[in-house]
């Protein structure tokens, strides 16, 4: 729960998830590092395909193999190295210390199996209990998320619950064995805005009282802004940014994350057109070389085409990856002229 | 539930009547003179006689509407008129047949279903493996091999080579001992009277008869249920909430057993009942290859000889059997599937 505590929750160091297709190796996850503290809700952002799906599946150990595999680095989850564990030792994890939920709601619950019945499962998976009470602590989990009659609900199967109430029952089946962390997947992407809405704050009321930690996956910084306390911004399988929530938004200093930010509209800002990042994500079976983002950045030299630069420390807790990000200044003091002249 | 099988049950008699509008309309077809032999139970008595006062007699010239009102009553009444090919009323061939039909279709259905579902889910699961491959490559020459091909090449090897499974019901000695009196038919179904009689060469015996027809039934659809099931479970292995039951920690075998198999199989229950008649046509060809005496033995042979009676009787039964086993097919849908149920 001490947001300051020095010693990190999950720590993944340099990951590396690829996938063996007939087409090539697929580099979907290239070396990626972020830390999460108890407590702590980092959001990991970017376009699809950036490899964000793929850092949470190798976290929980459930990247389809074959054709995946984690290549090189180490998931350190409350000093054990996740990536070392066997299948059955990973199964004790998942759903336990770690869970996740997922994009689909309408999906992701079986449609055979009762609601109660997916919940209890997961309770008498990892707790010692017997039928009557996991189904008493499925009504009660069901109450928490803010079900209505959850006594009622609980009998009911997935079909008849809209896609609000699904994404309700999956925390619910997600926190029933206290986890540690909450991998969130694209929550409230399949979702109406007024239940995006309800969803992240109910995430953020239960974080509060579950005291656990959040990676939050999305493209949306909307939901960035809402509930992530630091943020690793992805872009073709790597980290490119990672920083505080603020500092992120006030001040961006890879070209990427600026592209991203003057793609969203802002109330303080009037423009013409909101600016589109060019091109798009490259495939990841044929990345540009050196600076993966060369193809699309306004700042690309030729060191950028021909070196890839580390992920560099700027200032306290502030990681970029990018040889020019001095020069984005520039770059953003141009487009705060244009607008003034507008 | 009970409410959804009442329903259907209640939609039963209209179908019926749809069915035998159907068949009625196949022997309206015919001419007087080819109809009169479905009315006449003794071939003589149209030596002699006046063809066209037997027509008057029986009212063949009648308006269709007459016509199928009697028709209808007599089916009703049970009376399906006398056939030919079987030298006995068709009500008779029918119920003498029916046991014999039965037995060997339930020996083949719990094969082809058990069997079929087992292998498609392990084939799903080892998918591109070794064993996959293998499993495809079997169901792939079943699935091409037609029945007739196949039931001579079971009786030719089996029967004429090896010598193990012989055609027929029963051989000789064990059909005397079942015509005797001491051996009580329960229900013309040599395998369990035997068991009922406590007579085990009986039950040895019919089983051997056995094999080669249910061997030769169960290939084709065995291939058929193994391809739906493992397409469908690999499909459903692919599934959101599959990949939710793996997060919550839940181990493969439940996964597959628990939260795949029984997605899996929705699509299958649905091919059951094309399956069944299938089966039903594989029954005819099975049968007369293995001279076997059932129902399809008797639809082949009432066929070969015009036999019409025999041919609407056979009909006819068969369309009720379908009828009540598509009815059992919703009725598992709606047990596995509660989207089904709950509408």
């Amino acid at each position: 729960m001490n947001f300051l505590s020095k010693e990190p929750l999950v720590q993944v160091k340099g990951l590396k998830t690829h996938f063996f297709t007939e087409e090539g190796v697929v580099k979907a996850v290239d070396g990626v590092d972020f830390e999460i503290n108890p407590g702590e809700t980092l959001g990991v952002v970017g376009e699809s395909g950036c490899g964000k799906s793929v850092t949470s599946l190798s976290i929980m150990g459930l990247v389809e193999s074959p054709p995946g595999k984690i290549v090189e680095g180490e998931i350190n989850f409350q000093g054990t190295d996740l990536t070392k564990l066997s299948q059955k030792e990973m199964r004790k994890i998942r759903g336990n210390d770690i869970s996740m939920i997922f994009q689909e709601p309408m999906t992701s619950l079986n449609p055979v199996y009762t609601i109660g019945n997916q919940i209890s499962e997961a309770i008498m998976l990892h707790k010692k209990v017997n039928k009557e009470e996991a189904k008493r602590q499925s009504i009660e989990m069901l109450e928490k998320v803010g079900i209505p009659l959850p006594e009622q609900r609980v009998n009911e199967y997935p079909h008849q619950l809209s896609g609000g109430m699904r994404q309700r029952v999956m925390i619910a089946m997600s926190l029933s064995c206290d986890p540690q962390l909450l991998i969130a997947d694209e929550p409230t992407t399949a979702l109406d805005v007024t239940i995006q809405a309800q969803i992240l704050e109910l995430m953020n009321d239960l974080k509060e009282s579950y005291g656990m930690a959040i990676m939050m996956i999305t493209h949306d910084l909307g939901v960035i802004a809402e509930v992530s306390d630091r943020v690793a911004v992805m872009y073709a399988g790597k980290v490119v940014e990672y920083t505080d929530v603020e500092t992120l938004f006030k001040d961006p200093e890879h070209p990427y994350t600026w592209g991203l930010m003057n793609s969203i509209p802002k109330l303080d800002q009037t423009v013409e057109r909101l600016e589109a990042i060019p091109g798009s994500v490259p495939s990841p079976l044929n990345f540009p070389s050196g600076c993966k983002y060369n193809n699309r950045c306004p700042l690309a030299t030729d060191k950028c085409r021909e070196i890839e630069p580390e992920l560099e420390t700027i200032s306290e807790g502030h990681q970029v990856r990018c040889w020019h990000y001095k020069e984005l200044e520039r770059l953003k003091n141009e487009r705060a002229e244009t607008a003034k002249i507008k | 539930m009970i409410n959804y099988i009442l329903r259907r049950l209640l939609i039963l008699p209209f179908i019926l009547f749809g069915v035998t509008i159907l068949i009625f309309s196949m022997i309206m077809m015919l001419g007087p003179y080819q109809r009169l032999s479905t009315y006449i139970e003794d071939p003589s008595q149209l030596k002699g006689g006046d063809v066209d006062q037997l027509i008057t007699k029986y009212g063949l010239d009648d308006p269709w509407y007459e016509q199928y009102g009697r028709w209808v009553s007599g089916v009703l009444q049970g009376d399906l008129g006398w056939s030919e090919s079987a030298g006995q009323p068709v009500t008779e061939a029918i119920a003498s047949r029916f046991p014999a039909t039965f037995e060997l279709a339930i020996f083949a259905v719990i094969p082809v279903v058990m069997g079929g579902i087992w292998l498609g889910v392990l084939s799903a699961v080892h998918h591109n493996d070794k064993l996959d491959h293998t499993i495809r490559i079997f169901s792939t020459i079943g699935w091409s091999f037609p029945t007739f091909v196949f039931g001579l090449l079971v009786l030719m090897v089996f029967y004429g080579i090896l010598g193990w499974f012989p055609p027929g019901r029963l051989d000789n000695w064990a059909l005397t001992v079942v015509m005797s009196d001491g051996f009580t038919e329960y229900t013309g179904m040599h395998v369990l009277d035997g068991i009922l009689n406590g007579n085990f060469d009986i039950v040895v015996n019919s089983f051997r008869h056995l094999i080669g027809p249910i061997f030769t039934l169960a290939i084709v659809w065995w291939s058929f249920i193994l391809r739906i099931t493992r397409s469908s479970m690999l499909e459903t292995l692919s599934k959101d909430y599959i990949r939710t039951a793996r997060a919550k920690g839940v181990s493969e075998n439940v996964v597959i057993n628990k939260h795949a198999r029984r997605n899996a199989l929705i699509p299958v229950v649905t091919v059951a009942g094309p399956m069944v008649l299938g089966l039903l046509g594989g029954v005819v060809i099975t049968e007369t290859v293995f001279g076997y005496r059932g129902l399809g033995q008797y639809a082949a042979q009432a066929a070969a000889q015009l036999d019409y009676s025999g041919i609407l009787g056979v009909a006819m039964y068969f369309s009720f059997l379908l009828i009540l086993i598509n009815l059992l097919v919703d009725v598992s849908y709606a047990v596995i599937d509660p989207r089904i149920r709950l509408e």
